[in-house]
């Protein structure tokens, strides 16, 4: 293992930030799709049951994991964005960031450290949720659970939120160039509001940051069809974050 | 190959501005093996900002800043396995053990995974950091943050040495620390520059004080003269009137 990745691996294991994203996202979101699953087949009359009842994609685990789906490609987003801006903005919170120069290990080798350990995070985070959702919805016994409909959604909500966590990635240009946290966060909010214009006007397919979103709803009435070449631009959009993130990194100065 | 004969730390005509402001203006210093050179001024006289451009924080907008023979921003990465510094913010992971802290700085610092422990073990003895060795770093006082930013800073027993304010939050006993430490490096024939508003505390230790003024060299003191503190703010005092800019 590289130096840089030692450290960095150091730091994201002993981080409350990760530690708690990492939990909420592990557990809440299955649980969560648990609850709207529930209460979209209570029968009830409310707001809330017409709201999930209205989110509902066929029945039993199509319908749990087409849930599970929708929550997870915004929180997942936005959680795995936290972790990003603290990743590349912390250095600049702290004010420890002159103590990355002057080093035999270059600035961009550890900002590349950084992308490695983020890109384990975000597989880890992915398989987690993954797992967790099925246990889940095995434990609430959803109906017959035969393989070939749970290993179909059990890989769909993963390359779901694989393909969410990734989208974060330009988080990590704008923590570097905003040197903090504040202007990172700004991003992640602007980021999915405009994705709500995007499907709103009909060309959400072609937004990268929609495309997660969009997969989630998959079969419903009148969604957009996410194609290849649409789920494409979401690993372009990642490459072009992590090359402009190493050239900040390799450019800065301590201002 | 390095390039032999200079001094290991030097400046040649620098300079460097902020906007309008002119923060470092057509300096030439140089540091020599074997000595402390001090820089003292006023704040915002551009101390930080000279120890930050001869570790390439900052691109000079003229002149040379030199490390080790070769351009501080462009010197190739084993030169820093000589060059420990401490700008500002102790190396201090608020998440990270002090041990941890040690250990990732002598990492990053070119220490050989194979001796770390060793390494480490050294630095936690040296700095007398055994009793917090297993505490998270935001659970340190102030001083105890600044004791472990230097064992982090020279963790790798380097031989070029850039302290801004190495003595903050220091208690007396820290600040002798500090000096001895200082006079260990100088017998191993270190090089190190040194900030510090403390001139009694300089008179103590350096070979050399260099005044700065406005981002530029206006005089020097002798450590073992009397009343430096007054012939500090002669020297600034002297330099405002020749240059018939407003006393600050």
């Amino acid at each position: 293992m590289s130096r840089a990745i030692r450290v960095e691996w150091w730091k994201l294991r002993r981080s409350r930030v990760v530690a708690t994203a990492t939990g909420l996202m592990g557990l809440l979101l299955p649980l969560m799709g648990l609850g709207f699953y529930s209460v979209a087949l209570s029968g009830g009359t409310g707001p809330l049951a017409g709201k999930a009842g209205a989110l509902l994609i066929g029945e039993g685990w199509e319908a749990y994991m087409g849930l599970v789906d929708q929550i997870a490609a915004v929180a997942i987003f936005l959680g795995a964005g936290v972790v990003v801006t603290w990743v590349f903005g912390r250095e600049h919170a702290d004010r420890t960031f002159p103590s990355l120069f002057a080093l035999p290990v270059s600035r961009q080798r550890i900002a590349a450290a950084k992308v490695a350990v983020l890109a384990g995070w975000m597989i880890a985070l992915s398989l987690l949720v993954t797992t967790v959702a099925v246990v889940v919805g095995l434990m609430a016994g959803i109906g017959p659970s035969p393989a070939e409909v749970v290993v179909p959604a059990a890989l769909r909500l993963l390359m779901i939120a694989v393909l969410a966590s990734v989208l974060s990635s330009p988080v990590a240009v704008v923590a570097s160039i905003g040197r903090g946290y504040m202007p990172a966060f700004g991003f992640l909010i602007l980021v999915v509001a405009m994705a709500q214009v995007a499907v709103l006007f009909g060309t959400g397919a072609w937004f990268p940051f929609a495309v997660p979103g969009l997969m989630a709803v998959t079969g419903s009435e009148g969604a957009p069809v996410v194609g290849p070449a649409q789920v494409a631009l979401v690993p372009m959009v990642a490459t072009a974050a992590v090359w402009l993130t190493l050239r900040w990194w390799r450019r800065a100065e301590v201002t | 190959m390095r390039p032999a004969g200079s001094p290991p730390l030097v400046t040649k005509d620098l300079v460097r501005r902020f906007g309008d402001e002119v923060a470092i203006d057509g300096l030439d210093i140089e540091v020599r093996r074997g000595e402390i050179h001090a820089v003292v001024g006023l704040n915002g006289a551009g101390k930080t900002t000279l120890m930050r451009l001869l570790l390439g924080m900052l691109r000079p907008d003229a002149g040379r800043a030199m490390v080790l023979g070769f351009d501080a921003r462009h010197a190739p990465p084993q030169t820093w396995v000589e060059v420990g510094h401490l700008i500002e913010t102790p190396f201090a992971y608020p998440e990270l053990s002090v041990r941890s802290n040690i250990a990732a700085s002598g990492l990053l610092h070119g220490v050989e995974g194979a001796r770390l422990d060793e390494i480490v073990d050294r630095a936690v003895e040296e700095f007398g950091l055994g009793h917090w060795e297993s505490k998270r770093a935001d659970a340190l006082s102030l001083g105890n943050r600044q004791r472990l930013g230097l064992a982090s800073a020279l963790v790798h027993q380097p031989s070029v040495l850039l302290l801004d304010e190495p003595a903050n939050a220091l208690d007396p006993a820290g600040v002798v620390f500090i000096r001895r430490m200082l006079e260990t490096y100088v017998q191993r024939d270190a090089a190190i520059l040194l900030s510090s508003h403390h001139l009694d505390h300089l008179a103590r230790i350096a070979d050399r004080i260099t005044v700065l003024h406005r981002g530029r060299h206006v005089g020097s003191l002798d450590p073992s003269g009397v009343d430096l503190e007054g012939q500090f703010f002669d020297l600034v005092y002297e330099s405002d009137l020749a240059r018939g800019e407003p006393h600050r």
